[in-house]
């Protein structure tokens, strides 16, 4: 198994602003396209859980949607396990699934059994083994009672479960999922959670991206996040790394002043995650994020007071995620 | 699964689900039957108004009855060429499954093939029942070559699913209804000698009539039904046969070319 399962290298996406047989007459040969992405790389681990994250129009579909096979990239390469898209689609099809959590990719008038039958027979099951794996799945999915229920008489949350149970049925090495816990209750959210952590990549040792709106869903299951903003990866990394996260700890630092050779030694500190400086006359600020060691504030006090600069104040800071996530998707963050 | 049992599942399951999903409007269902039932005493009533001639029997003198319900029956086959890949294609744009369903490992080509199973079934069962009908009323199957009419059937068949595949490619690019099914089944009416024969037309109109696979076979199904062999009708048994041969891998090469492009422009799931 290579390095990265998922190998997505300088993805570029433009979309058409006009589609349908008229604007392609009228407009032949010069319909406008939008950038969705630009430049795109990143490689997510086998077993690992990594989120995708960004405004609304930041590429994220966009992204998943490429992975999964359901759209082409202008320019750019998706390799899983090493097989390119792009020349052998049907054996990456075989092991990713993009788990369609939309409840408009079901059929209404069937029941839950038959939309699986349906789906599993064309993911390439059948007979006795079909039969074993729904039994599976909405066992895991808590909907084992509910399998012969018409699929419009099911909640949202039984929706989208059912929509996680339909992308294990092939026993994929990849899944993909879209928004899972959107238009969920609290309670079936962190059941889902707890899922897709505990179950999918901590006992399955699945790979699973996930792309969601809902920052602190991010931050608590995944263990990389990758910010998306208009298109470009603004950053990405552990929570920690990013500065959130239970593994982090951030500070408002006073100092008489500051220079290169400060910022040297105070980056060079093991546990520093971030350090930011702010010059103010005679006075400098630091913003530093840290791990959850207690002695590496010790330690960057030691550097920063090597030279006899004094410390005037240290502050922690208290910073959301959404806080964050806003700084990192942000024009003026770079 | 592996080898052809793969595929072979994936069409069952094709036509299990379009079949359930049409049996859950029940009502529309069965007045599918009604139809078939109207449609062939309506016929009758019009016989009564047109004597019997050779025109109608292709040498033999036979009854308006007699030549209209064979093709009016059979014409149901090229309805089901033409609309059962479109039409599931469009539920599926319309239902939001088109992306699942793609996002399955399986062929573009076999999916809409795929879609025409139920729609063919059907057809046949249509068939069958115009039939069934049409001897209730006096058809006589005497002189049916059973051989002959089964290679008709196929050929007609074959020849005339290209062209809903390309339908259904035109749904997938343009996302709008094609006027290939309008052009074709009022084509057909008209041209292929459907409700009278095609010697009635202008040499031109004949000419056109030639080009429709559906006229073809009309002709060998309607010469079966009268004895004649596949050896006596071989010009329009070539004809569907170049058709189907030229046409098929044209239309599955349009089908995926529309879905390539509707992944570029990221348009797969829109209507």
């Amino acid at each position: 198994m290579p390095a990265d399962y998922l190998e997505v290298d300088q993805l570029t996406k433009t979309f058409p602003t006009a589609v349908g047989l008229f604007p392609w007459v009228r407009n032949i040969g010069r319909i406008e396209r939008r950038v969705a992405l630009d430049d795109v790389s990143f490689g997510v681990r086998g077993g690992e859980l990594f989120g995708v994250v960004g405004a609304n129009g930041a590429g994220k579909s966009t992204i998943l949607r490429i992975v999964a096979g359901l759209v082409v990239p202008d320019r750019g390469t998706v390799r899983v396990d090493g097989i390119d898209a792009r020349t052998a689609p049907l054996a990456v099809r075989r092991k990713v699934v993009l788990c369609c959590t939309d409840d408009r990719s079901f059929y209404y008038r069937l029941t839950a059994r038959r939309n699986l039958e349906y789906f599993g027979t064309m993911a390439g099951l059948d007979g006795a083994r079909l039969r074993g794996r729904i039994a599976e799945v909405v066992r895991l999915v808590d909907l084992t009672d509910d399998l012969d229920r018409r699929f419009d008489a099911f909640s949202s949350g039984m929706k989208q479960r059912l929509g996680i149970a339909r992308g294990l049925l092939g026993d994929p090495e990849l899944l993909i999922l879209d928004e899972p816990t959107r238009a969920v209750d609290p309670v079936h959210a962190a059941s889902i959670r707890g899922f897709v952590r505990n179950e999918l990549v901590g006992r399955r040792g699945k790979t699973v991206v996930l792309a969601t709106n809902l920052l602190e869903e991010a931050w608590e299951l995944c263990d990389r996040i990758a910010v998306l903003r208009r298109g470009r990866v603004a950053a990405i990394g552990s929570p920690a790394a990013l500065g959130v996260g239970p593994d982090a700890v951030r500070y408002a630092i006073t100092i008489d002043g500051a220079d290169d050779a400060l910022l040297a030694r105070t980056r060079a500190v093991p546990g520093v995650i971030d350090l930011a400086i702010d010059a103010d006359g005679a006075c400098a600020h630091l913003r530093v994020v840290l791990d959850s060691e207690p002695r590496t504030l010790t330690e960057l006090l030691r550097a920063v007071s090597a030279n006899g600069i004094c410390v005037r104040s240290i502050r922690p800071e208290e910073r959301r995620p959404a806080d964050v996530f806003a700084d990192l998707i942000s024009e003026r963050s770079q | 699964m592996s080898g052809l049992a793969a595929p072979l599942q994936k069409v069952r399951a094709t036509f299990l689900r379009d079949a359930r999903l049409m049996m859950s409007y029940r009502l529309a269902f069965v007045l599918e039957f009604f139809a078939v039932v109207a449609s062939v005493a309506g016929l009758w009533f019009v016989s009564k108004l047109v004597p019997p001639s050779a025109a109608f029997g292709g040498g033999h003198v036979a009854t308006y009855f007699e030549y209209a319900l064979v093709n009016v029956a059979f014409v149901t086959l090229q309805t089901a060429a033409l609309q059962s890949f479109e039409n599931s294609i469009r539920n599926d744009q319309v239902f939001g499954t088109l992306e699942a369903v793609l996002a399955t490992p399986t062929n573009v080509s076999l999916v809409v093939l795929a879609a025409g199973a139920w729609a063919f079934t059907l057809a046949f069962f249509q068939v069958g029942l115009t039939l069934a009908f049409g001897s209730l009323f006096g058809l006589n199957f005497n002189h049916v070559n059973l051989g002959a009419l089964a290679a008709f059937v196929v050929l007609a068949i074959t020849a005339t699913v290209p062209l809903g595949v390309i339908s259904a490619a035109i749904i997938v690019r343009f996302k709008q209804g094609t006027p290939t099914q309008f052009i074709l089944n009022r084509a057909a009416t008209l041209l292929a000698g459907v409700l009278f024969p095609v010697s009635l037309l202008p040499l031109w109109l004949q000419a056109c009539s030639w080009l429709l696979p559906i006229t073809h076979a009309l002709n060998g199904i309607r010469g079966a039904f009268h004895g004649a062999t596949v050896g006596d009708m071989a010009s329009d048994a070539t004809w569907l046969a170049v058709a189907t041969i030229l046409l098929l891998p044209l239309s599955l090469l349009a089908f995926r070319s529309a879905v390539e492009r509707a992944k570029f422009d990221g348009t797969l799931g829109q209507y």
